[in-house]
Order: structure tokens, then C-alpha cells, then sequence
């Protein structure tokens, strides 16, 4: 009796499994789920194991690179040095006769650091423009080496550029009137000294070098290091790789504003940054409200 | 000349790896380079599709609008072609390519990767044919010998086709005919003939 019960129970159990399961089965009839059968439905998932959307970043990618990219650096290249020329030769540099009292501006420490950022960042500049003009130079271990260098030069500015950032932070935060400064190119459109607007220790110009060398600086050295490691969807680098190239091109200009202005358009403005020190009539003149701070005489002209 | 082209008939797929196999074996591909991969989806469930890719070799390709050196070009019957000796392994190919073709083995300098390589379609490289750096930098030349490209030609369920444009486009269609669509669908002269 025991044992026909027990089977009893057992068979219940199995039966009340089956219908449990029948109830629960998920698995659907092949052909009434069209999910399966779409092949656009199907082209498109495969599409995704792919590179993803082609149209949506590759193609501005390629767009722009085969179009636009080597053509705006050549452009840059030939027009911003050319209207230094101009300016060069209408306006004229700015000399002083460097007399009087000379006041320690950068300090050693300061030099230092911007030296040395300035090195890695010429070899940036230098081999990313190889590498973008690479085809003039025939490729091969030429530019690929270049393209080595790149690498290593912004290991090197990244943590020069964070250390430039702490050191000339306060100075080139943005001062009232610095605006109008750029509307009017802070006075040097003009050939009389006198009209070089009030400025402190730093012009707007030489700050939105800063800003844009320290900020733009890691940004190029974010989007950099993933277009170096690949380590970012496809997606991602093409737009990292667009960011880098575009902000590459800002950044050349403002070094090559910057290579002007403290090679030619300003004389003995390269010999300030070498020795530290730069004289009292210069300071009255160019950086007017720091020589007040400095010496506290009025620097009205 | 014909336009050379691959097809990859997805019905007929059936995920081996064989033209995988066949690519790196026959060209000797280091590890970590894939000229050609499988790719399937919903594996395991109802209406799982298999399809093998390499470089499709496009007509106006990408890659080579947006290479800095000029190192890819393409042959007059369509294959693309890239030159190892200008590559710098920039990597521009590989962002513009809708594929994931270009591949980059890991490089002796610093870590940084090598220059690009791909699938030649078995037709070598810029090198001299037959020559010993051709093999060396780009493997076979089968396109040279008459023969199609390794992957296609051992390809058990002749899925994947290589060849001229229009042949294999006519070998695909005359199957997608007779696999059954519309009036040649599975016992339509059966059941449909008499009116």
C-alpha cells in the first residue's frame, strides 16, 4: 500500500513538472518571431560587430581628414607667418632702450619649467606636423620615427604643463578689461609704444596661450593617448581623432603668435626669459599695472 | 580587366573559422592580426547568422583618402594594396575604415604598434612578385599564380566568394533563385502549377 503510494506521489509530482514547464516555455516558434527573419534587421546587428554606424563618425572622419585637415595646416602655415611679416614690416617691432632699474619677473624655477615645456612641446609641434605633411617627406622610418617621438614628448609636457598651470595660475587668471584688450589687439596694431593698453604681469594674449597650452595640452594628450592605445570604441577615436587634429590646428597658431612676439615683435623679450630679468621702462610701457604693483610709482605715460 | 570582390553569402555561413584559419596558416600572420574574422550573431538562438569579413577592398576607399603617406593605393582591378615600407602605423586607416579591416601588430620601438596590415586579397604586395620580401611582408601572391585568394577558395560551404564583380554577383543570384523565393519557392510547381 506504502508502495503504490509513493509511486502515486512520485508520478503527481512528474505530472505537476511537465505542466509547469509547458506553462513556462519560452522558447518561441521559429517563424512568427520576425526579429529573426528581418535580414535589414539582421545586416544591422551585424553592422554593430563592426565599426559601428559608418556614416555617423566615419564618414565626417574621412571627410575631413582627406579635405580639410592637411590643407587648413598648410594655410596656417603660409598666412600667420605671412601677416607677421606684414606686420613686421609696416608696424615694426617694439624696442626699449632698456635703462633704469631690471626687476626678476621669472625666476629660475619659472624659467626652468618653461624651457623645458617648451622643448617637448616643439618636438610635439615638429613631429605632428611631420606626420600630418608625411607624404611630402616620402613616409617611412623618417616619419614613422617622428611618429615615435610624438609619444614620449607629450609624456614629458603633461606633467611640465599641470606644474605650468599651478605656477602661473593666479597671474593669468582673466582681469577686467581684458576683452576690449582684444578688440583693439592690446595696442600693437600701432606704432607708438604709448598705446600698448594697461596690462598686468600678463597680457590677454599670452594668457589665452596659457589656457589654451595647459588645458588644450591635455586634451591633446587625452584624445592622443587613445589614438596611440586604441583603447576606445571606434567611435571614440574618430571623434578623438578629429578633436586632436582641429585643436591641434588652435594650438599652432597661438605657438606661432607666441614665436613671433617673443622672437621679433619684441626685442629682448627672448633675453627676459633666458635671464629672468626685465627692465623698468619695458615693464612701464608693456605691463603697466604690474610695474605699478612692483615698484609702486604710477606707470601713466 | 574585372573588378575583383568578395561576397559573403550569410545563409550559407556556418561559423568554421575555416578562412580564418586558412589566411593566418597561409600567410603566416603573427598572433594578435586578424586579416579576416567571423562574426556571428544571436548564437544559439533561432536565426543565427554568420559572416566572415576581411577588407571588403572598396571602390573609393576610405583608408586611402585619409592616410597621411599615401601608403595605400588601389590596383587597377580593385584590390587595395598597402605599402609597408612608407606606413608609419598611424592608425587613420583603421578610424576611417567601416570595417575594422586594418590590423597593427605590436611594434619593436617603445611598444608602439607597427605598420598596418591587412588582407591583400592574396595578391601581395608593392614588392616584386614572388620575391622573398614580398612573402615576408604581405605572404602569398595566389592572385599572381591564377588562383583565388586562400580564404574563398577553401571555404567548405562556398559561402564566402572572391573573384571578378560580376561572376560571383550572377553565382549568388542564380542561388538566392534556386534556394527558393517567390515562384521558385519550396513546392510552389507542386502545389501551385494547376490552376
Amino acid at each position: 500500500m506504502r508502495r503504490i503510494l509513493f509511486v502515486t506521489l512520485i508520478m503527481f509530482l512528474l505530472l505537476m513538472a511537465a505542466v509547469y514547464s509547458a506553462e513556462n516555455d519560452t522558447v518561441q516558434p521559429i517563424f512568427s518571431n520576425s526579429k529573426y527573419n528581418n535580414s535589414i534587421e539582421n545586416y544591422k546587428i551585424i553592422t554593430e560587430h563592426f565599426t559601428g554606424e559608418w556614416q555617423k563618425y566615419g564618414e565626417p572622419f574621412t571627410i575631413l581628414q582627406k579635405e580639410y585637415v592637411r590643407k587648413i595646416y598648410f594655410w596656417i602655415l603660409i598666412a600667420i607667418p605671412g601677416i607677421f611679416v606684414l606686420h613686421y614690416l609696416v608696424i615694426g617691432p617694439k624696442k626699449f632702450p632698456h635703462e633704469g632699474n631690471k626687476y626678476l619677473v621669472f625666476t629660475v624655477f619659472n624659467r626652468a619649467v618653461h624651457w623645458l615645456t617648451a622643448i617637448s612641446f616643439l618636438t610635439l609641434t615638429v613631429s605632428g606636423l611631420i606626420m600630418i605633411f608625411g607624404k611630402y617627406f616620402g613616409g617611412g622610418s623618417l616619419v614613422r620615427t617622428f611618429r615615435f617621438i610624438h609619444f614620449p614628448s607629450a609624456v614629458i609636457f603633461v606633467p611640465l604643463g599641470l606644474v605650468m598651470l599651478l605656477m602661473w595660475l593666479r597671474e593669468m587668471i582673466i582681469a577686467p578689461g581684458d576683452i576690449t584688450w582684444f578688440f583693439k589687439f592690446g595696442g600693437y596694431l600701432s606704432k607708438k609704444t604709448e598705446n600698448i593698453m594697461p596690462v598686468g604681469k600678463f597680457n590677454p594674449g599670452q594668457k589665452s596661450w596659457f589656457w589654451l597650452g595647459t588645458l588644450g595640452g591635455f586634451v591633446m594628450a587625452y584624445t592622443g593617448y587613445y589614438m596611440y592605445s586604441f583603447a576606445a570604441s571606434t567611435d571614440n577615436l574618430r571623434i578623438y581623432a578629429i578633436i586632436h587634429n582641429f585643436l591641434g590646428m588652435a594650438m599652432l597658431i597661438m605657438f606661432l603668435v607666441h614665436l613671433y612676439m617673443s622672437l621679433f615683435a619684441i626685442k629682448g623679450s627672448l633675453k627676459s626669459m633666458l635671464t629672468g630679468y626685465k627692465y623698468e621702462d619695458e615693464i612701464r610701457i608693456m605691463h603697466c599695472r604690474f610695474y605699478s604693483k612692483l615698484s609702486g610709482k604710477d606707470c601713466s605715460k | 580587366m574585372g573588378r575583383m570582390r568578395f561576397l559573403c553569402d550569410v545563409d550559407r555561413c556556418i561559423d568554421c573559422g575555416g578562412c580564418v584559419v586558412a589566411c593566418k596558416e597561409g600567410h603566416q600572420i603573427p598572433v594578435g592580426v586578424n586579416r579576416r574574422r567571423v562574426i556571428t550573431i544571436n548564437e544559439g538562438k533561432p536565426g543565427e547568422k554568420s559572416i566572415s569579413v576581411a577588407c571588403m577592398h572598396c571602390s573609393d576607399a576610405p583608408c586611402i583618402a585619409v592616410c597621411p603617406v599615401d601608403a595605400l593605393y588601389q590596383r587597377e582591378d580593385g584590390i587595395v594594396l598597402v605599402n609597408k615600407d612608407v606606413c608609419i602605423g598611424c592608425g587613420y586607416c583603421f578610424f576611417a575604415c567601416p570595417f575594422g579591416a586594418p590590423q597593427f601588430p605590436k611594434g619593436n620601438s617603445f611598444g608602439a604598434r607597427g605598420v598596418m596590415d591587412k588582407c591583400t586579397f592574396c595578391a601581395g604586395g608593392p614588392a616584386e612578385n614572388f620575391s622573398d620580401k614580398e612573402k615576408r611582408l604581405y605572404g602569398q601572391n595566389r592572385i599572381a599564380e591564377g588562383k583565388a585568394p586562400l580564404c574563398a577558395s577553401m571555404c567548405a560551404t562556398k559561402a564566402l566568394l572572391a573573384g571578378d564583380a560580376d561572376k560571383i554577383a550572377n553565382i549568388y543570384r542564380e542561388r538566392g533563385f534556386k534556394r527558393g523565393s517567390g515562384a521558385n519557392a519550396w513546392g510552389w510547381d507542386k502545389a501551385y502549377n494547376k490552376k
